[in-house]
């Protein structure tokens, strides 16, 4: 029973003492022996002090019972060995000082040779009991600091879902209390274990080791160091067990393999390793929860995104369609006007065909996450004036206004999908205000970010509040269709998010609505260089 | 194949989507321009080869070879022009084509008169490459002349600095076509600053606030998210 102190050694009363506190177990015999020892002489001398006063009033059996009564205390207080050597001094000072002829050690009545031997087995006997106490009140201590320990674990557990959390709990409780290192290795898709929480390095390069943790892994059974399989290993693999199958194993590396191996710590090891266990399916029971929710989200997304896009693509192409075939099917004498506006129509409802599928291919983008944000020093003046670009052919010269500060910052942005931000906030503004209110863009820089704003003079937004606008295929009231799929503004949100900004629609002061968003800054931009101010004919090199 | 003789140019269509061909050809041919078709990659640079077009239009989405092979193939032994066609989205691979050695590039959908404008200013500086550039550009108010180093913009002169002017006068050499981020800072500020854009959005600005009427509404210098800069037109 590696656990119980060695009889022979004092009991190490300050770890005792301490041992709530102090996380390792049978560290810190730091109680140096001589000092013990010292004590037990000490006890001796104080007894026959008390002897010596009672001599001559008591019976010399009396003055016996007093160093009976510091042995015992020697015993008990410091071990076996001491309480040896308390007993030896005791028979020999009470032979010196109290059997005739005194301050010899000649013993004149043999019938004192008696009292000499009881006296010393006594003594031997209580120190023994008393040390044999003293290791099993220590015993428990360690049990009970264990199974202290083991509902820390447990609680602390309970508490966490994510993996790693877990794992690092499982770990760090593991460590401490049975001063070891560990790792938890985790299976992959295949079956094949990899360390996945610890010191990736604690089992080394080899593939021995790793070869045990695979066989504790597939039989479910413990193995390696102080089991019956393969216990030349450097670790102990206990399986971790889950209600149908093993999720993993534990890798334990003791300080002291004698410590490790004892059966109580054995069984004290299985059962941190079940409590980890319980925790890891539950926490892989939660992600699969949390994946079967977003799968049947996706798929209700899926066929909302269907019935709305099958409808929305079929309107411009009906118009299209309808078109195409008018002009096939007419006289070549038809009028010129007339043909012209047909094909301009079809072309409108072409570039509207198109804008749909784009939107449809970034929110496919934003939704499986393959979004990438390539950030880069911009100025909103240039992505303004890119998106009016795209935005005038649609705009049908209507006004737009840009109020945008000389000295707005760069902002630190993807040029690409801002615009798109810009270019979807300014057809919306379009879309839903009467046809010769102006729009606005207008920003401005704050401390730590900019704030765009798209400004019209339209209906406002529905009672609902700005919220509804930006979650998918929202499209206002029926009433008022304007022929979208209702993704624009769910992508500025998207966008703008990835971004690390807000986005946000209230309604305007004097009537309309207004879209802003925010753009951090970050550490800002760069400084420049500055150049000197002149033109100087000649060092401006071209060819 | 082309009604207006051998003069016309001879574009060399290399596009494996046959509705895409059933709208170019006609158009093409409609605008003046003699044309021939392949359908993949390996065959267009053959025929890149044999026919020996003026100007290559290159849908990059082939499908035996990355049209950006296509591109670095042609570039090995010829500098005739190409403009490839990619799709919205796919800014990078426009940037990656461009950096390759393409001229310019359309996005689908286009109309044919952005087609043709892209293929028009190919061929110009095609034709240009061997002599020097155009010394004087007029664009709108905006006059240039590279020569005597003179910008004005309605007859006045304008004072740009040196950097302002080597940044304009890149656009110029090029005007029409656009300019990757990177070239534009290679060129004028040197190699060690081609990741260093907030230089060239910085000297953006300043050159529209001294040449445009609306600098947040520019008709000179043109942003191509994603990509770069171009000169509009003349």
């Amino acid at each position: 029973m590696p656990d119980r102190p060695d009889p022979d050694e004092p009991a190490p009363r300050t770890t005792l003492a301490t041992a709530a506190a102090s996380a390792a177990v049978g560290t810190g015999r730091v109680t140096p022996r001589w000092r013990d020892y010292a004590r037990a002489v000490l006890v001796v001398a104080a007894c026959t002090g008390l002897a010596a006063l009672m001599h001559g009033r008591f019976e010399r059996s009396n003055l016996v019972m007093v160093y009976l009564l510091g042995v015992m205390w020697a015993a008990v207080s410091c071990g076996r060995g001491p309480a040896v050597l308390a007993s030896i001094l005791s028979v020999a000072t009470f032979d010196f000082f109290f059997v005739p002829p005194n301050l010899t050690f000649v013993v004149s009545d043999p019938q004192y040779l008696v009292t000499f031997v009881v006296m010393l087995v006594a003594a031997v006997l209580i120190g023994t009991l008393a040390a044999r106490l003293q290791a099993q009140v220590r015993a428990a201590r360690i049990d009970e600091r264990r199974s202290r320990a083991l509902v820390r674990l447990s609680g602390e557990l309970v508490a966490l879902q994510d993996l790693d959390g877990i794992l690092d709990a499982a770990l760090r409780h593991l460590e401490d209390v049975f001063e070891s290192r560990a790792a938890v290795l985790l299976p992959d898709d295949a079956g094949r274990l990899a360390i996945a929480a610890g010191d990736p390095l604690l089992l080394g390069a080899g593939a021995h080791e790793r070869g045990v943790a695979q066989w504790a892994f597939d039989a479910g059974q413990p193995a390696g160091l102080g089991t019956a399989t393969l216990p030349d290993s450097r670790a102990l693999y206990l399986p971790l067990r889950g209600s149908a199958t093993e999720l993993g194993v534990l890798a334990i590396v003791p300080r002291d393999v004698r410590r490790l191996t004892a059966p109580e710590t054995f069984r004290l090891l299985q059962a941190f390793a079940n409590h980890a266990a319980l925790a890891l399916e539950r926490s892989k029971l939660a992600v699969d929860a949390e994946r079967a929710r977003l799968q049947g989200e996706a798929e209700r997304m899926r066929s909302a995104l269907l019935s709305s896009v099958s409808h929305d693509l079929r309107t411009p192409l009906a118009v299209i369609t309808g078109v195409t075939s008018t002009l096939l099917e007419q006289d070549d004498d038809a009028p010129a006007t007339e043909r012209r506006e047909l094909l301009r129509t079809a072309a409108e409802e072409a570039a509207r065909l198109n804008r749909l599928v784009a939107n449809l291919l970034s929110m496919t983008r934003l939704d499986s996450g393959t979004l990438e944000v390539k950030r880069s020093w911009h100025s909103l003046e240039d992505l303004v004036g890119a998106a009016l670009r795209r935005v005038d052919p649609v705009a049908a010269g209507r006004e737009v206004r840009i109020e945008l500060p000389a000295d707005l910052p760069l902002v630190p942005v993807d040029d690409v999908l801002i615009e798109q931000v810009l270019f979807n906030l300014v057809e919306n503004a379009l879309k839903h205000a009467a046809s010769d209110d102006p729009i606005t863009i207008r920003a401005r820089a704050r401390t730590s970010d900019v704030e765009v704003a798209v400004e019209d003079r339209g209906p406002g937004l529905p009672r609902g509040g700005g919220e509804p606008l930006f979650e998918k295929f929202h499209r206002g009231d029926a009433s008022h269709r304007t022929g979208g799929v209702g993704l624009g503004l769910a992508i500025c949100r998207g966008i703008v998010e990835a971004h690390g900004g807000t986005i946000h629609a209230d309604d305007r002061v004097g009537g309309g609505a207004r879209f802003a968003f925010t753009l951090p800054l970050g550490a800002g931009a760069p400084a420049i260089e500055a150049e000197t101010n002149a033109l100087q004919p000649g060092r401006a090199g071209d060819a | 194949m082309t009604a207006d003789g051998a003069h016309d140019p001879l574009v060399l269509v290399i596009e494996d989507e046959p509705q895409m061909l059933r709208f170019l050809r006609p158009a093409l041919q409609g605008n003046g321009y003699r044309v021939h078709e392949a359908t993949t990659g390996e065959d267009g640079i053959r025929q890149a080869s044999m026919r020996a077009p003026d100007v290559v239009l290159l849908d990059l989405g082939l499908p035996d070879i990355d049209g950006l092979d296509v591109t670095r193939r042609l570039r090995e032994w010829s500098r005739v022009p190409i403009v490839v066609i990619s799709a919205r989205g796919r800014e990078d691979d426009k940037v990656a084509a461009l950096d390759a050695g393409a001229d310019d590039y359309v996005t689908k959908p286009f109309g044919v008169r952005e087609l043709l404008a892209r293929l028009r200013v190919a061929l110009r500086h095609a034709a240009r490459a061997g002599g020097a550039a155009a010394p004087q550009l007029t664009l709108g108010p905006l006059e240039l002349d590279l020569e005597r180093r003179r910008v004005t913009v309605d007859g006045a002169a304008v004072h740009l600095t040196p950097n302002e002017y080597k940044l304009l006068a890149e656009l110029a050499k090029h005007a029409g076509k656009v300019l990757t981020h990177s070239h534009l800072l290679r060129e004028v500020w040197g190699p060690g600053y081609t990741r260093q854009s907030h230089y060239l959005r910085v000297y953006v600005t300043q050159l529209r606030h001294k040449l445009e009427v609306d600098p947040a509404r520019p008709r000179l210098i043109l942003t191509e998210p994603g990509v770069g800069y171009r000169l509009a037109e003349e």
